[in-house]
């Protein structure tokens, strides 16, 4: 399941709004048949450890290394998901 | 224009009371306006950094988003937070009036007794005033891009004060004046 992240703005910023695209994605873009999600960063401006943490968090809980992520160039994205990986939140 | 826009923040939130909200165009009452604010911001900033301003415009939006997370329903007076730069200094200035960082800590670390202590644990480690929910990196990631950047941040709040500064975190010190909420000034 490929999962296109500008879906939800170009600037992922808060922590209500990442938890809101996951419920969303919860409900609507996956289902008992998903075994592996792809989360493609393309158009994505701005990403911050907050959003991406309410988003992609309950992602891995769920698919574990089925998570994979594609179109990561931006500086932000790089970073939040670095943060994300050394400094989980509690 | 930067020394002005400095000292409006300052005044705002050294204020004992305030009823008045910052001039409009520094003003976002709710995070929406925020966001909006923060989608110029990138716009602007763009045009004369190119990519840095993607990460500026991240650190950006978890300090000011912050305020939002740790102040909604229990604002001093003045709700939402004050937010302005100047693109021509390369200074970014955001404030709030909110509860600032000791009550928000000492929430879960009750051991927390200055408002030095508070600041150094916010940005120095996960923990959050909003726990049990899990949350707690986000002055972590502000710092380390400061860090990796060798850019300036004060933060201030209560009367206490922590810089960043050519990538080196100097030692929290005390202020002479009360920060009411919390007041950060980015020099990039």
């Amino acid at each position: 399941m490929k999962i296109h992240l500008s879906q939800f703005g170009k600037l992922l910023i808060s922590r209500p709004s990442g938890r809101e695209a996951y419920l969303v994605t919860k409900a609507y873009l996956l289902s008992q048949s998903t075994s592996e999600v792809e989360i493609d960063f393309s158009g994505v401006q701005v990403a911050t450890p907050s959003w991406l943490d309410e988003f992609v968090t309950p992602l891995r809980e769920q698919y574990g290394d089925k998570v994979r992520y594609s179109h990561t160039d931006n500086p932000s994205v790089q970073a939040s998901l670095e943060i994300l990986r050394t400094t989980p939140s509690l | 224009m930067t020394e002005p826009l400095i000292d409006s923040a300052t005044r705002w939130v050294v204020m004992k009371t305030a009823q008045v909200a910052p001039p409009n165009e520094w003003y976002a009452s709710t995070r929406d306006i925020f966001q909006t604010r923060l989608e110029t911001f990138l716009s602007r900033t763009q045009k004369s950094v190119g990519d840095t301003a993607y990460l500026l415009t991240a650190i950006v939006g978890e300090i000011g988003n912050n305020s939002f997370d740790h102040n909604l329903g229990q604002w001093s007076d003045v709700p939402g937070i004050f937010f302005a730069d100047d693109i021509n200094k390369k200074v970014i200035v955001l404030a709030d009036r909110g509860q600032g960082v000791r009550q928000t800590i000492s929430r879960v670390m009750p051991q927390i007794a200055t408002d030095e202590e508070a600041l150094m644990v916010a940005f120095t480690q996960v923990v959050s005033g909003r726990s049990p929910e899990r949350r707690g990196n986000g002055l972590k990631f502000v710092a380390q891009i400061i860090k990796q950047h060798g850019w300036l941040l004060t933060f201030q709040s209560g009367n206490a004060e922590l810089k960043y500064d050519q990538g080196r975190l100097f030692p929290v010190c005390k202020l002479q004046m009360r920060i009411n909420g919390c007041l950060a000034i980015i020099y990039y």
